[in-house]
């Protein structure tokens, strides 16, 4: 392969991988603290696209209730994005409340927090379609502002053409990771996130609201989840009220990849994975999904407890 | 009657499909397994049936021979085994979510498989599988015999050695172990007989929905076997045919109220796990009745 041919693949690879990191981490947070997986995560993303898409003032299709529907106002894209970031994290905190809270509070079964989490799942993304139907929506082409389609990395005689999108994605993942490591690492929040993810017990002894924390923690990892499905919108298109669930299982190669609840597990299994999606020829595009799953199984013979996990020993 | 069987027939269909389902993920659960392959086993046996009666066996005029049903049926089984025991092997180290989410990377790549290759006519699926019988409603004939038979073999197992080192299984896998139970032996068994069974209704529904494609037996369809299980009862092999039978129905019975009849379903699964955490049918409710 030539060189800068690779290069354009690696920098797709890292784009897309970033985002794949950034939902992710919104995964492996709630499962570090909870040990569960919320599988209305990918339901979250999709409606996160929806609300950004609806912010920045785009009309809705004629299929659904909402036919032809239009906000009466027009926020800018970074405006919409935020605040659909933030509209999809308190969607989340809804959720636990109702779908995982009861659960909780009597110890349930995590398999059932599993089907209940799917059957909240099931309610967002059908109430998408019932309300706005299920044709692709796609973002205006000038939304980060006139900038140009493409940034040649490369020479004039050796183009390494990279998408704008890709490169604002990027940056954008490489902020949110940012935040939240220092979020994580250097606030109280953080520290008190780590106590409960340590032992859940023993940090409300110490006096940690842990039931407050939850909270927060299902706030970010639905804030992720929405970012990361406007990101992605952005880039392709809205392909419909069930685009995030296939995401959303990629999601899950990915935070087994880096190791189940570990944090930079996450970042590392997402880029990996957008490195390897990034370079399939293009003649075996059609398995490009695959790939995320093939990686899966390889790591789970290999080394169940992912790249960067560790060992742990059953204990009687 | 009549009139009633003309609406309902396909639904009953199936709804014993379903049930047969749900006990396919019974199976596995039985030994404390959580295994979501169901799906792929029964996409799987769906593109046995469909490839063999379209593309190898002869065309014949009138209905499809019974016989070459019966081959179809074998040959799932044989390959849903074979695949299944080596599958179990490699994945059935891990545990509770590992292998939930290996068996839907497993499913997943099932699906991928068939919407790429040729044999399995890409995303367009296979048209025009050949019907046995000259009514639909004469699957019944193959449903209701071959759920009673299922659920006796799942009732006898329950009562048998291997049922009782399942369920030591399912309690503390460490404690069977060191009481000198081959653990992994049992549980890629009842991880296989899962998957067989997945296999045969995938074949029958594959003749029965007279096409096939990759959107059978996708992830969702994962977890609504698994809400099969565990809303209608993961305790007894009563509960997963109930449910089976209850939230097939449930769509198609809701469909009076339209669009919204999915949201509705959505919102029952939730209710349910919160409300019913053991499922509807528990042993100790079963005891209550034989009273």
């Amino acid at each position: 392969m030539d060189f800068s041919l690779f290069l354009q693949n690696f920098l797709n690879g890292l784009s897309i991988g970033s985002v794949y990191a950034i939902f992710a981490l919104g995964y492996t947070l709630v499962f570090s603290i909870l040990g569960i997986i919320n599988f209305a995560h990918g339901a979250i993303f999709t409606l996160g696209a929806y609300f950004t898409y609806a912010l920045a003032g785009g009309k809705f299709g004629f299929n659904g209730i909402l036919a032809n529907a239009q906000l009466p106002f027009q926020l800018p894209f970074v405006m919409a994005l935020l605040l659909s970031s933030v509209l999809s994290g308190l969607v989340t905190v809804l959720l636990e409340r109702l779908a995982f809270k009861p659960l909780r509070a009597r110890n349930a079964d995590p398999l059932l927090t599993l089907v209940s989490s799917l059957g909240a799942a099931l309610v967002i993304v059908n109430l998408i379609q019932y309300l706005v139907g299920a044709e692709i929506y796609t973002f205006p082409a000038n939304i980060y502002g006139n900038l140009p389609e493409a940034i040649n990395f490369g020479t004039a005689t050796k183009p390494i053409n990279i998408r704008t999108v890709q490169i604002i994605v990027f940056g954008v993942s490489v902020i949110i990771v940012t935040c939240l490591t220092y979020l994580i690492n250097y606030t109280k929040v953080g520290k008190a996130l780590q106590a409960i993810a340590e032992d859940t017990t023993t940090a409300s002894l110490l006096g940690i609201n842990s039931e407050r924390l939850i909270m927060i923690t299902f706030f970010i990892s639905g804030f992720l989840a929405g970012i990361s499905g406007t990101l992605v919108s952005s880039s392709v298109s809205i392909a419909g009220p069930y685009f995030g669930i296939s995401f959303g299982l990629k999601g899950l190669a990915v935070i087994v990849l880096g190791g189940l609840g570990n944090i930079p597990g996450a970042i590392g299994g997402g880029l990996l994975i957008g490195l390897a999606e990034a370079f399939v020829p293009s003649d075996y595009s059609g398995y490009k999904d695959a790939i995320s799953f093939g990686l899966l199984f390889i790591m789970l013979l290999v080394r169940p407890q992912g790249l960067f996990g560790k060992k742990l020993i059953q204990k009687v | 009657m009549a009139d009633f069987f003309n609406t309902y027939g396909h639904l009953i269909i199936s709804t014993l499909f379903g049930a047969m389902l749900g006990l396919s993920i019974y199976l596995p659960l039985m030994a404390g397994q959580l295994s979501l392959a169901s799906p792929g086993f029964y996409s799987l046996g769906g593109y046995i049936a469909a490839i063999l009666s379209t593309q190898f066996f002869p065309r014949s005029e009138g209905t499809y021979p019974l016989h070459f049903l019966g081959v179809e049926v074998i040959l799932s089984a044989i390959l849903s085994g074979i695949l299944a025991i080596a599958l179990g092997i490699l994945v059935l180290r891990l545990r509770g979510i590992y292998l939930a989410i290996a068996t839907i990377a497993f499913g997943e790549i099932i699906r991928i498989l068939a919407l790429n290759l040729e044999i399995t006519g890409g995303a367009v699926g296979i048209f025009g599988i050949p019907q046995p019988f000259d009514i639909p409603l004469a699957y019944l004939w193959i449903a209701i015999p071959l759920l009673i038979l299922v659920m006796f073999l799942v009732y006898r197992l329950e009562k048998t050695n291997v049922g009782l080192a399942l369920r030591a299984i399912q309690v503390d896998e460490l404690a069977a172990n060191s009481m000198g139970i081959n653990s992994t032996k049992y549980k890629v068994l009842a991880f296989t007989l899962g998957a067989i069974l997945a296999g045969i209704v995938g074949t029958i529904s594959a003749h029965f929905l007279n096409t096939w494609n990759a959107r059978q037996g996708t992830f969702d369809s994962s977890i609504i076997y698994l809400a099969f299980v565990l809303i209608g009862g993961s305790k007894t092999f009563v509960g997963p045919v109930f449910g089976g039978i209850l939230l097939t129905a449930l769509p198609e019975v809701l469909r009076e109220i339209g669009n919204i009849r999915l949201i509705i379903f959505g919102i029952l699964i939730v209710l349910g796990t919160i409300f019913f955490p053991q499922g509807f049918i528990t042993p100790n409710l079963l005891k209550k009745w034989r009273k």
